[in-house]
């Protein structure tokens, strides 16, 4: 023990001033986000843009809801992606399994934050939506299935799926072994383990496929089930949830193993790994850009007067910018997919491109999926409403972005980000 | 023989001059805080000028046996009562503001600041206590605090704490007592009636029976307790002007 020992691999358990100048610096706006909760808490959602809808012309659900829906559809690759890796045995993609397992985790702590922001009285509704909870509401879903059940899941899957390294790490003498022992829990590796292993995360993996199917579809019903909401009611919500779900996922899990393979020293990321990703990426893509034409087609067709008022405000009016620079997003990224069958060099940073550009289009349209019914949609004739976020709400979306690294940057350093190769690493332990 | 009364409310848009008395006495009677109308008049325009015409239409909750508020309510803070009202238990909702999305008819107010006590002014202020003569303040109503209904829940008034959804109630409290609901009772031209839809002797139900009525986006399926005679049902063309201030 006195003797330093071979260092952890992928450097877990060091820092480097940079990392620590990075964590400081996303630690601080964390905070500054939960500063910007405080001040909802103590004055009340009045620090917020939001308004009634109706005679106050305001939006009711407004930037907080959006990146709920955002934070729970980034969570949803991540598991998927871990899951198929399993049951279908994606033996290249294995790398990546471990970082797609801590995002779906960390995106769906997020979204529990998110959703709390946007609570009038969040400590009531901790208890509240246990204590009278009602399976009628499509709520019901997200706080069951999703980031109950979901979050769950995951961590379990998460916990089975690292505890063979564990074992491993805990047999290195580290400040660390504490936890790595924890984690491992008396693995110890034997064929008879490896196997029950394997066969619970595999059947694990099999809950895991419909749950986040059911799940994800919930938190499209919240919306698509309100008859009285122009540009909601309809049943593309939840199937198309489901696939920005997974644009949105693929394209930050692209990003982050660009970040890993940049960062975590020792990290060997194969650009094959990228290139599927990027595949699974585009067919997503695409099939969402045919839900969105067929989505306009229909409202504008011969939709309802209010349907086509609401699609007209997306297309040309108040939200035509943003709207337009969605679309431009993914239709970029997509043409970025493609470049690549096309040049096959300097692939990469394309695909890097086209991931962080698929997230900022998928923001874009959960924004416009959540306000412009509020506001524009209202089937009395109110007449039109406005909507712009304050400075309390950005600050609580900047919050989480930074919360979200830093989890993971934390997680990287107490826990190998890619998974062990067992066979060198024999070695190494002994 | 019927046990229990089943409440609604038929208005006279023949009758309605656009006053916006209602509002102003559900607001007094309830509590509610800065920028909530609970009671709304519309005032509308339509038709083009010369032949311009001017309508009105005050929109209470519609109370609807089919209520998307009660359904999407994710404690069941909002519930639907036998004898037919809507009612929002603040003592249970989170502030989630799901009923306000889900209403088609935007009735729902959300307490966005702290609610404040003097809104209506201070009643007992030198120049004030000689004109509200000792009447118990809106802000001070005993019965805005007591549970209702065989559920015993909090449900009457408005504005008693930030964070929570409120809308009309049909003055729970006045109605358990057998008043009318105060926008009625304030009505200087009786352009609102309310009371019970199952019994044929009762004013509703007769004036629903002589004249043709509509409900508010019936094709909704809400199916409102609240029913409209004389006028239309607000068309395509139909602007409103002169909205009522709701600002906070």
């Amino acid at each position: 023990m006195a003797q330093q020992a071979q260092p952890l691999p992928y450097g877990v358990g060091r820092t480097s001033r940079t990392w620590v100048a990075w964590a400081v610096l996303l630690a601080a706006l964390a905070i500054a986000g939960w500063y910007g909760w405080s001040r909802e808490i103590t004055e009340g959602m009045i620090v917020t843009g939001l308004r009634n809808i109706g005679p106050m012309g305001g939006a009711t659900w407004g930037l907080d809801v959006a990146f709920v829906v955002y934070w729970v559809g980034v969570s949803f690759a991540g598991i998927t992606v871990a899951a198929l890796i399993r049951l279908a045995n994606l033996t290249a993609l294995k790398p990546i399994a471990r970082m797609a397992e801590a995002l779906t985790v960390i995106a769906l702590v997020l979204a529990a934050f998110a959703v709390m922001y946007d609570l009038g009285q969040p400590f009531r509704g901790i208890v509240n939506l246990f204590h009278y909870a009602r399976p009628q509401s499509p709520f019901f879903g997200t706080f069951t299935l999703v980031i109950s059940g979901y979050l769950f899941a995951s961590l379990v899957y998460l916990y089975l799926d690292g505890r063979a390294d564990a074992a491993e790490l805990a047999k290195v003498p580290s400040r660390l072994q504490w936890f790595h022992r924890l984690w491992a829990a008396g693995y110890r590796g034997t064929p008879a383990e490896r196997a029950r292993h394997d066969r619970t995360a595999f059947w694990l993996a099999i809950a895991i496929v419909p749950l986040l199917v059911t799940a994800h579809s919930t938190l499209g019903f919240v919306f698509g089930l309100q008859v009285g909401r122009p540009g909601w009611y309809s049943a593309l919500q939840a199937p198309a949830f489901v696939l920005l779900a997974g644009v949105s996922g693929v394209g930050m899990l692209i990003a982050i193993a660009a970040v890993v393979r940049r960062t975590v020293p020792g990290a060997e990321l194969p650009e094959r790994v990228f290139h599927w990703l990027g595949t699974a990426l585009l067919i997503l893509l695409l099939a969402y850009l045919y839900f969105m034409v067929v989505e306009i087609l229909t409202n504008l067709y011969t939709g309802a007067e209010r349907e086509r008022d609401v699609t007209r405000e997306l297309l040309f009016g108040d939200f035509a910018p943003i709207y337009w620079a969605s679309v431009a997003c993914f239709v970029v990224s997509a043409a970025l997919l493609i470049l690549r069958f096309v040049r096959r060099t300097a692939a990469l940073p394309l695909l890097v491109a086209a991931g962080v550009l698929v997230n900022l289009g998928a923001i874009g349209k959960r924004y416009l999926i959540v306000v412009p019914s509020q506001t524009h949609g209202t089937l009395l004739p109110y007449g039109t409403g406005s909507y712009a976020p304050t400075w309390v709400e950005y600050i609580e979306v900047i919050g989480l972005f930074a919360l979200g690294a830093l989890l993971l940057a934390l997680f990287a350093k107490v826990f190998p980000i890619l998974p062990l190769n067992r066979a060198t690493e024999g070695g190494d332990a002994a | 023989m019927r046990d229990v009364a089943r409440y609604g409310m038929v208005i006279d848009l023949d009758r309605c001059t656009g006053c916006r008395g209602c509002m102003e006495s559900c607001k007094i009677e309830n509590n509610t805080p800065q920028g909530s109308y609970w009671m709304y008049v519309f005032r509308f325009e339509e038709g083009e000028f010369p032949g311009t015409k001017v309508r009105f239409l005050p929109r209470p909750c519609q109370h609807c046996d089919n209520a998307p508020c009660v359904k999407v309510c994710p404690v069941g803070a909002r519930y639907k009562r036998e004898d037919g009202l809507v009612a929002t238990d603040w003592e249970r909702c989170i502030g989630c503001r799901y009923c306000e999305v889900a209403c088609p008819y935007g009735v729902n107010t959300f307490n966005w600041g702290h609610p404040e006590e003097h809104y209506y002014g201070d009643w007992n202020a030198e120049d004030v206590a000689p004109e509200v003569r000792g009447t118990v303040p809106a802000w001070d109503n005993p019965s805005l605090d007591l549970p209702y209904g065989p559920e015993q829940r909090h449900i009457a008034g408005g504005g008693h704490l930030k964070g929570v959804v409120d809308k009309c109630t049909f003055c729970v409290q006045r109605v358990e007592h057998d008043l009318d609901p105060a926008c009625v009772q304030n009505c200087p031209v009786r352009a609102l009636v309310f009371g019970d839809l199952d019994d044929p002797e009762s004013e509703v139900s007769k004036i629903l029976q002589r004249r043709p009525s509509f409900r508010l986006l019936e094709e909704a399926g809400t199916e409102p307790r609240v029913h409209y005679v004389g006028g239309a049902p607000p068309s395509a063309e139909t602007k409103q002007i002169e909205p009522a201030k709701a600002e906070v």
